[in-house]
């Protein structure tokens, strides 16, 4: 009993004590009388996912990426508009240059000269031998994510310490891409037999602003001020710590009590909330990620004959009636808040973009009318039928998706609506994302009618491009589930298109070839392109510096953050 | 408790005493008052439920996208979610779907934990020490995390495979009941008048000794339901149990931290269906527990 | 009672083994797997998933993975994790103090407050504190934990802006024990609340037996206070059987209440749990699983043994 009341008058005194927090970020430093940068102060950012690894050739996750982003830096990076400009180098090579050479037997030499006086965080010099073992590690590690372009490396040769020369087997575009991710610390991990166990991981040693001192699992990161940064005077910033919340709910509480100073990867939703205050700003940054639904045009009863198809979606008629009866701009009005674009192909930013690509809108009534004069006759439960077959379809997405759930819910009133009935079949991402065809993704296995989820070319398209609509990229046991051409799309000169694209440099060729690609893509109806979403962030208005950027993370410019004393 | 009977009377002479005890039962119950106020809110609940598309003008799924997050009004006395969609009646149609697994659940973890106890409890020896040694086992396994890996892995959990792995991870406490009360009863003496007379092991079983068993296995039935509708519920909220768009009051919780701050009817009217149906069954198992156990029943000092 | 307890535990290996295996079958029984992370990055090929597959030895017949696994468990090697690559015993070992720090505060607290409050309503039964906490009780344990959690968010969190929305600390602020009280409140009444429901109504019936058994009536003829024969015979008595309870409530201790530890972002156990789950992250699970049962199955021994000296009417056979 007396243990009660003592307990209780302990909650109420703490309960008392207890004004607003205290804590979080500080302002400190010399501010100028006029609006110059304020060096000092610690930032703090908030990830609603938790990054597991930060090592460049391992590291799969946005909030990986965004955190990496300060510490790990490549020989190149991109600008908002799809451009790469240098970074550790001093210039980007390109044939007009002389940094690019084609030799004559069909292979290519890219030249890389490094700035001088490049140092690591830890004091050591960055050196050519750094671009070499950074290739030979992504090639040779077991847990690398992904070899894309390093496989196409010959050899390195270091002539110099701050020149590297890389021998490409064939004429390789993409280049540019090849060193942005993070170049690896030689001195650091040469002797270390697996760097998967290595410190490395959570503290990796880089040339950016910052570098990593603290790595509490679950709950924060810290990063603090390098001293061998190559640009004098910067990072402005002392600190900037990556904070670990449970939900963006929590996150937006916190933006809007002045516990953080900026998060990442707001939904629409919350976009109304935050609109209002004045001392918060929202940076709206158009992304490459394209939400779409797919068509499966085949459908693989025993998942071996590619040549079967689809009862109901062989129609032509009936695919371009499903676009016609989606509602893409008020979906994007009512739950997207307006803060995206109906899109139109899978490339929607960029060089290769085809801006004048176009789609069906919204005509329920043009859907109907395709559908009668294709023969599927309306029942008596209103659902259409053609010899026998019903208009009945199942759509797919991943589970927990609330955007997604409540997209689905609308279709299946308009698809009601002209006459075809759709039921709900999603499944955990883990399953229907694994891209496995041993692991039973659907989509690899043409076990789906339609499905929906959002996927985002590189800068250089030429990947998902060929992935996805090149004929032999159709998965089947017979090609051992290779390829991500879910929709079974087969078209000759798409394939010869897209041929022609990946075998030149020349990017005007490319544009043109892969514009040709994607309308026949277009012609066969077989996606449905939902909207093109726009990556939401915000901060606190005191926040200077921030700037968003297409392709590439909202922290590629931490050395020119600072924060306005307020 | 029952089955005193005395030894050699007429055949099956515990049911006369029987009835007499389940009226008795019955009189006991009806004066314990929660127990009662349990029974009218769960009868509400549940006849609303069931009566849903007659009691509601609304389809449970139909959205409405002008009428998103509207507060309680009259034409949406319980508002409106994030799809338009009237939330009072998606409680009703939810109601079917938790009540329902609520029921179902147990009805496979009582048969399953009848069937295992009455083994294990009749024939004894090495099939007793073997169930029990599997029950051992069942028990060790980290329930919630079982849950958490299904509900993660499978194709979503619709309502069959909930109510089956619902049912298959709870059968244990009744069938330790049901063994308890075999072992106690299997030696009595009107088991043995039964045996005196001819009747076979199937028949001692079913209308002898089963009947005697009963009570406990109601009380354990009844909170049985009332912990199917949380697990449901919290698997549902986790986005692992049944899914949209069909309605149950867990699922409609689901995006209730993120809603909590626009529409925060959405994430109170769901969590109070859920909670004013598990206090009518705890309420009514704690009656039933007193009204078949007169052991329970204490007098005030 | 030395053989006793020798006799479970070596009955204890081969229940934890069975349960291994069929916690691996159920891992891997069904689709999807830890490469489903990788779909969304476009750089990503087939060729690079099979070498993953590979890498992480998923490619090998069932038996040989569980094998490996199993045999490299037994030395200490409870091997890595697919997704971080950090090793398991080091990620246990990280979240494991958090999730004990909060389910040790929610066991002292229930602990503390069950057991005057059970003894009491049970002494002073059907009186308006008897009635109130009734009600509270049952109000208590039939509220699901995660909407009393969202509930006490909602009110004290947002509303009232009295208790921080989650986490263990405030950033960036040198260890203060205030602030970390602060966090700990609302999480803590989360899980302490419902469990003091059913608690407090098992030791209120627990004792309601014991205060009508002839002994009590016998001490009392003989003239003994009621206060000592609160303390000193009923509640001894009436106490075993709530040591059963808590007892198994042992294990939460370190598995941590999953649910809660997502609501109010907590980086324990429980949230190790279900990212790993997501992730299809199976080194990581195995070794959360053998954890857990290992310590339920602990846990029972450890009941039993405390029963068994605390009730001398019971001999171990």
């Amino acid at each position: 009993m007396r243990a009660l009341s003592i307990v209780l008058a302990a909650i109420g005194l703490v309960a008392a004590a207890c004004g607003p927090t205290t804590g979080g970020p500080t302002t400190t430093g010399q501010a100028t009388a006029s609006a110059g940068p304020v060096r000092g102060g610690t930032f703090i950012l908030a990830l609603w996912q938790e990054p597991v690894t930060l090592a460049p050739h391992y590291r799969n996750q946005t909030a990986a990426n965004v955190a990496a982003r300060v510490v790990t830096e490549g020989l190149s990076r991109t600008d908002t508009d799809g451009n790469y400009l240098p970074v550790l180098a001093k210039q980007i090579p390109t044939t007009t240059n002389g940094g690019v050479k084609l030799t004559s037997d069909g292979k290519m030499d890219v030249n890389w000269e490094l700035l001088p006086g490049l140092k690591w965080s830890d004091g050591d010099p960055v050196t050519s031998a750094d671009i070499k073992f950074t290739w030979q590690v992504w090639m040779k590690d077991p847990n690398t994510i992904s070899r894309t372009g390093f496989d196409q490396i010959d050899s390195i040769d270091t002539p110099s310490d701050t020149t590297a020369v890389v021998h490409y087997k064939t004429v390789y575009g993409p280049y540019q891409n090849n060193f942005v991710d993070g170049l690896l610390p030689k001195h650091l991990l040469e002797t270390v037999p697996d760097i998967s166990k290595h410190d490395y991981n959570r503290k990796p040693i880089g040339t950016g602003p910052f570098k990593i001192t603290e790595f509490v699992a679950g709950d924060h990161i810290t990063g603090e001020r390098n001293p061998n940064y190559r640009v004098a005077g910067k990072p402005y910033l002392d600190k900037i710590i990556f904070k670990s919340v449970p939900s963006r709910e929590v996150a937006v509480a916190q933006l809007k009590a002045g516990e953080i100073n900026g998060m990442w990867n707001l939904l629409e939703a919350q976009t109304p909330d935050l609109e209002k205050l004045a001392d918060i700003k929202m940076v709206i940054t158009p992304s490459p990620s394209v939400e779409r639904i797919e068509m499966n045009t085949a459908k693989n009863q025993d998942m071996t004959d590619p040549s079967s198809t689809h009862p109901v979606l062989s129609d032509i008629n009936v695919r371009r009636a499903l676009i016609y009866a989606t509602p893409k701009q008020s979906i994007i009005d009512k739950l997207l808040f307006g803060k995206a674009k109906p899109g139109t192909s899978p490339v929607s930013q960029g060089w290769a973009s085809p801006k004048s690509l176009t789609q069906e809108s919204y005509d329920p009534a043009k859907a109907k009318q395709l559908l009668d004069q294709a023969g599927w006759v309306p029942g008596s439960d209103g659902i259409r039928s053609k010899a026998g077959v019903r208009a009945s379809l199942t759509i797919t997405t991943t589970t927990g998706d609330q955007t997604r759930e409540r997209v689905e819910q609308i279709l299946i009133e308009e698809f009601k609506s002209i006459g075809v009935e759709l039921k709900i079949q999603n499944q955990p991402s883990s399953v229907l994302l694994s891209g496995s065809w041993s692991g039973g993704d659907p989509r690899k296995r043409g076990s789906f009618d339609l499905v929906m989820y959002a996927s985002s070319p590189g800068i250089d398209p030429h990947s998902i491009v060929f992935q996805r609509y090149y004929s032999k990229n159709i998965p089947s046991s017979a090609n051992g589930g290779n390829g991500q051409d879910y929709t079974r799309f087969k078209n000759p000169d798409a394939d010869k298109a897209i041929e022609e694209a990946g075998s030149t440099l020349d990017l005007e060729k490319r544009k043109t070839a892969y514009a040709t690609a994607l309308k026949l893509v277009n012609d066969a109806a077989v996606i449905i392109w939902m909207y093109e979403r726009a990556g939401i962030d915000a901060h606190r208005a005191n926040v200077v510096g921030w700037q968003g950027n297409v392709w590439d993370n909202i922290t590629w410019n931490t050395e020119d953050w600072y924060l306005k004393p307020s | 408790m029952a089955g005193q009977a005395v030894a050699l009377r007429a055949p099956s002479p515990e049911r006369a005493v029987e009835r007499g005890q389940w009226q008795m039962a019955f009189e006991r119950f009806r004066m314990h008052r929660p127990a009662i106020a349990g029974v009218i809110v769960l009868g509400t609940l549940a006849v609303l439920s069931a009566a849903a598309p007659i009691v509601s003008p609304y389809g449970p799924e139909k959205n409405d996208l002008l009428v998103i997050y509207e507060a309680p009004s009259l034409p949406h006395p319980m508002g409106t979610d994030s799809l338009g969609r009237d939330l009072a009646t998606r409680i009703l149609y939810g109601g079917r779907v938790s009540l329902s697994i609520g029921l179902l659940a147990v009805t496979v973890a009582i048969t399953v934990g009848t069937v295992v106890g009455t083994l294990a409890g009749y024939y004894g020896r090495w099939i007793d020490s073997a169930l029990m040694r599997f029950v051992d086992m069942m028990y060790s396994f980290p329930r919630l995390f079982l849950l958490i890996l299904f509900g993660v892995f499978f194709k979503g959990m619709s309502l069959p495979v909930i109510v089956t792995v619902l049912g298959l991870l709870s059968w244990m406490t009744t069938s330790r009941l049901v063994r308890a009360s075999f072992l106690s009863l299997k030696n009595r003496e009107f088991v043995e008048a039964a045996r005196c007379v001819g009747a076979r092991d199937r028949r001692i079983i079913v209308r002898h000794i089963l009947p005697n068993s009963i009570a406990p296995i109601i009380v354990a039935a009844t909170l049985g339901i009332a912990g199917a509708i949380i697990a449901e519920s919290t698997l549902s909220f986790l986005g692992l149990g049944i899914q949209p768009p069909t309605p149950s009051w867990g699922n409609m919780l689901k995006d209730a931290p993120a809603e909590m701050n626009i529409a925060p009817w959405t994430a109170i009217f769901p969590g109070l269906a859920i909670f004013l149906a598990v206090v009518s069954i705890n309420f009514i198992g704690d009656g039933l527990r007193d009204a078949l156990d007169p052991r329970h029943v204490v007098r005030g000092g | 009672m030395g053989t006793y307890i020798t006799r479970r535990l070596l009955q204890a290996i081969p229940l934890l083994l069975g349960i291994s295996v069929a916690s691996f079958a159920i891992l891997k029984a069904v689709p999807g797997g830890p490469l489903a992370a990788y779909e969304s990055n476009p750089n990503i090929t087939d060729e690079d998933l099979r070498r993953l597959e590979h890498t992480f030895g998923l490619d090998q017949p069932l038996p040989v993975q569980y094998l490996n696994w199993l045999g490299k468990f037994l030395v200490g090697d409870w091997g890595y994790s697919f997704v971080s690559h950090q090793p398991v015993l080091g990620l246990i070992g990280e979240r494991l103090p958090n999730t004990v720090y909060l389910m040790g505060t929610v066991f002292l607290t229930v602990l503390v407050l069950a057991i005057p409050i059970g003894v009491l309503t049970a002494v002073k039964q059907y009186s308006w504190f008897d009635h109130l906490v009734t009600g509270a009780t049952f109000a208590f344990l039939s509220t699901p934990t995660f909407w009393l959690g969202l509930l006490l968010i909602i009110a004290f969190g947002l509303v009232l802006k009295l208790f921080p929305l989650g986490g263990m600390a405030t950033l960036g602020m040198p260890f203060d024990p205030i602030d970390r009280l602060r966090h700990l409140v609302l999480p803590v009444a989360t899980i302490a609340l419902v469990q003091l429901g059913s608690h407090v109504r098992y030791l209120r019936a627990s004792m309601l037996e014991t205060i009508t058994q002839d002994y009590m009536r016998t001490a009392r003829a003989k003239g003994l206070s009621e206060g000592a024969l609160v303390v000193r015979h009923a509640l001894k008595n009436a106490a075993i059987p709530l040591v059963t309870v808590v007892a198994l409530d042992l294990p939460e201790l370190f598995v941590g209440a999953l649910v809660t530890e997502q609501i109010f972002g907590w980086p324990g156990m429980g949230r190790l749990f279900w990212d790993s789950a997501t992730r299809s992250d199976y080194p990581v699970l195995m070794g959360i699983l053998a954890v857990s049962s290992a310590l339920i199955v602990l846990a029972n021994l450890l009941a039993d043994v405390v029963y068994g000296y605390l009730d001398p009417r019971i001999r171990f056979s």
